[in-house]
């Protein structure tokens, strides 16, 4: 059995799982159980679409573009949930197309319109449809090529898979016994549409990540995307002011202006971010005072004081059992963050060059030796003496297979500093905070280190050191900006 | 249209007979009131048909809803819903206003709501009297807290168990005249309690017992 595999399995049926026993619950519990075969067809149809994954040739770029689908899923749940709580609060959004095709009831209400009404049910299996098919496949799809990298490591696709397997199906029959003989219709009384979004917003959120152990959740991509477009920014206001920060400011400078888009700041900040949401779930069920439009919705207003308070207290109590999930999802998000990879994303490892010698031109590295090994996933930083000058390289693995090989230094910063260090996977330049995807190591430019060409072969990363004394160039320019 | 239906209630402790086969049905929005001697079983019948003492036998049927299958907490929620209840003790919250204690009432129902609860002691002409506690009020302003307290929550049937025993004449008066104009304007039933012949009088209809069984009905 392989341990990874298994994991990623367990986590990928825990998701499936819980969504399927809150969706059933809710379903069941406002007769809505028809609705059911679209979510089923929609599990079918994301497998389906994640096993052409496994059979095509993968690279970064689909990496990449199944990470980014993830991210825009969370943030498309996320949002719909609050447009939802925004609707719940009285607030009709389909108003403009009731405007437009004003319908009536057999009481003579407004409804929603004639097309619209029509088609309900269609609409509704094809919302469900999507909404699953889009929360489901790209976390299958991620997990299938994660899977099928582990596979290449691990020399064992069979088992790899079978693994993974195991762990998905035994969880998926922890939960088939759980609605199938448990009465979880009651935990459907704890939701709304508002919640059930928010709900799927924070399984993406907890369990999303699609990069084994390094990421089982989103939250420290989240953190680095906010790092980065703190980063963008701020950059940007500099370029709009037409100052050329990077050679100008001093390293004390960056230091205060870094701390903006540093690893604490991107922390609290995300964190603030995700807890906004959950907070104004919150404060509308449990501080607000229903408004006259809602009970207007129940038509009471011509009942007695008795009927009218039974009425607004039936509908306080539901929003404050709604609540619930609320306060739990805050708990959850809270532990997560600074119990896992909150607190790892502050830590900046930056270890300490080791010396390398150049022979007939060449830099030769060992990939492996007692005392490192190349393919851990951690930062390796070496350094060269040549013609006086002082050259640290970097080196760390960007994919199962496939390393990285740079100056440590860019051509912006000044390289006095310390060059790079490692928050988590990714790089952080040390002088000015900037948050490098490991994605982007080896690709030219901006904040990027500079890459070099290398070659390597099943033991040893060669660098020719023409390459690397043609690219130290760049960088010596800027120490000489900054030594003035 | 019957409300209540009392049908062949028997009511026995060890070897006394309280009630002895009772039969007889209440109209919606009827006051009724029940009288006999002490023992005859009046408060037992009220006791009966109010949920709160199960028969030994036979069916109280209210609402088309048979009481005596109901579930505790069912029972509790059906009395909560459909019944108010004025007894001789006021059984007011001591350290209560008299505002709180009517309050206490809509609590247990839904929700408190002092306006609501403020108006209701208006009604029964205590608005000058919302912060007073029960031992700031005389027996009577007591009783006419009873009855906004009783009637809060919108009941369709007002049980009262000699909710003018402690009273003086004058201020049974008062009460009756009150209860009156109340049921006028809100239409709930009244099963009234007493032995005093001048109350029973201010019914629409007097149901007389004597040793567990019905002896007369008399419309009046």
């Amino acid at each position: 059995m392989i341990y990874e595999a298994l994991i990623i399995g367990l986590k990928e049926g825990f998701k499936l799982g819980i969504v399927w026993l809150v969706f059933y619950s809710y379903l069941a519990l406002n007769n809505k159980k028809h609705l059911l075969k679209a979510f089923y067809s929609a599990i079918v149809v994301s497998f389906l679409l994640s096993a052409a994954v496994f059979f095509i040739q993968h690279d970064m770029i689909l990496k990449d573009a199944i990470s980014g689908f993830i991210s825009v899923s969370l943030a498309v749940f996320f949002i719909s949930s609050a447009a939802a709580l925004y609707q719940a609060s009285g607030v009709n959004m389909l108003y403009p197309f009731q405007g437009q095709v004003p319908v009536s009831d057999e009481s003579g209400q407004s409804t929603y319109p004639l097309f619209l009404k029509k088609w309900a049910e269609s609409i509704k299996h094809f919302i469900v449809f999507t909404a699953s098919v889009i929360f489901f496949a790209p976390d299958i799809a991620g997990s299938i090529i994660f899977l099928k990298e582990l596979s290449v490591m691990k020399q064992d696709a069979l088992m790899t898979f079978f693994s993974a397997l195991t762990g998905y199906l035994l969880v998926l029959m922890l939960f088939i016994v759980i609605i199938r003989y448990f009465r979880t219709v009651a935990i459907g009384g704890f939701f709304s549409l508002p919640q059930i979004l928010l709900f799927l917003a924070i399984v993406k959120l907890l369990g999303g990540g699609i990069k084994g152990f390094a990421e089982l959740s989103l939250m420290p991509s989240v953190q680095r995307g906010f790092m980065k477009l703190a980063h963008d920014f701020i950059h940007q206001i500099f370029v709009f002011l037409m100052v050329p920060d990077h050679p100008l400011l001093t390293i004390t400078a960056w230091n205060f202006i870094g701390f903006f888009f540093g690893s604490s700041f991107a922390s609290i900040a995300s964190l603030l971010i995700f807890l906004m949401l959950p907070f104004t779930f919150i404060y509308y069920s449990l501080v607000k005072v229903p408004g006259a439009s809602l009970f207007d919705k129940e038509g009471i207003s011509e009942k007695t004081g008795a009927q009218k308070r039974k009425i607004k207290s039936m509908l306080l109590s539901d929003r404050r059992k709604k609540a619930v999930p609320v306060f739990l999802f805050v708990f959850l998000i809270l532990f997560s963050w600074f119990s896992e990879k909150g607190g790892d994303a502050q830590m900046v490892y930056n270890p300490k060059p080791k010396p390398v010698v150049v022979e007939n031109g060449v830099v030769i590295i060992p990939i492996s030796d007692p005392s490192m090994n190349l393919m851990d996933g951690r930062l390796h930083k070496f350094t060269l003496s040549h013609d006086g000058k002082t050259i640290r390289l970097l080196i760390i693995r960007k994919a199962e297979d496939a390393l990285s090989v740079c100056l440590d230094a860019c051509e912006i910063c000044p390289y006095d500093p310390e060059g790079y260090g490692q928050i988590d996977i990714d790089l952080i330049c040390v002088y000015c905070n900037t948050p490098i995807p490991l994605e982007s190591v080896g690709d030219a430019g901006g904040c990027n280190p500079i890459p070099l060409t290398f070659s390597v072969d099943e033991r040893f990363v060669k660098i020719d050191i023409g390459e690397i004394l043609k690219k130290f160039e760049a960088v010596k320019i800027i120490e000489f900006k900054e030594a003035k | 249209m019957s409300l209540i239906e009392v049908r062949d209630v028997i009511k026995e402790y060890d070897t006394a007979h309280a009630l002895r086969g009772v039969n007889t049905e209440i109209e919606k929005g009827q006051w009724i009131n029940i009288i006999g001697p002490s023992g005859s079983g009046k408060s037992t019948l009220l006791n009966i048909i109010s949920g709160l003492d199960a028969p030994t036998k036979g069916d109280v049927i209210i609402d088309s809803v048979n009481i005596n299958v109901l579930k505790e907490d069912d029972m509790a929620r059906f009395r909560r819903e459909k019944m108010g209840f004025i007894f001789q003790q006021s059984h007011l919250i001591p350290y209560l206003s008299a505002v709180e204690n009517v309050m206490l009432a809509q609590y247990f129902h839904s929700m408190a709501d002092e306006k609501e609860a403020a108006e209701a002691l208006g009604r029964v002409g205590l608005s000058h009297r919302l912060t007073h506690r029960p031992s700031q009020l005389s027996g009577g302003e007591q009783q006419r807290v009873c009855i906004a307290r009783a009637l809060i929550n919108s009941p369709q049937i007002l049980l009262a168990d000699e909710p003018t025993g402690n009273l003086d004449r004058e201020n049974t008066k008062v009460i009756l005249e009150l209860l009156r104009k109340l049921h006028a304007e809100e239409h709930f039933t009244i099963v009234l309690v007493t032995h005093d012949p001048f109350v029973s009088q201010w019914g629409q209809r007097i149901l007389s017992m004597e040793d567990g069984r019905i002896i007369s009905d008399q419309r009046l």
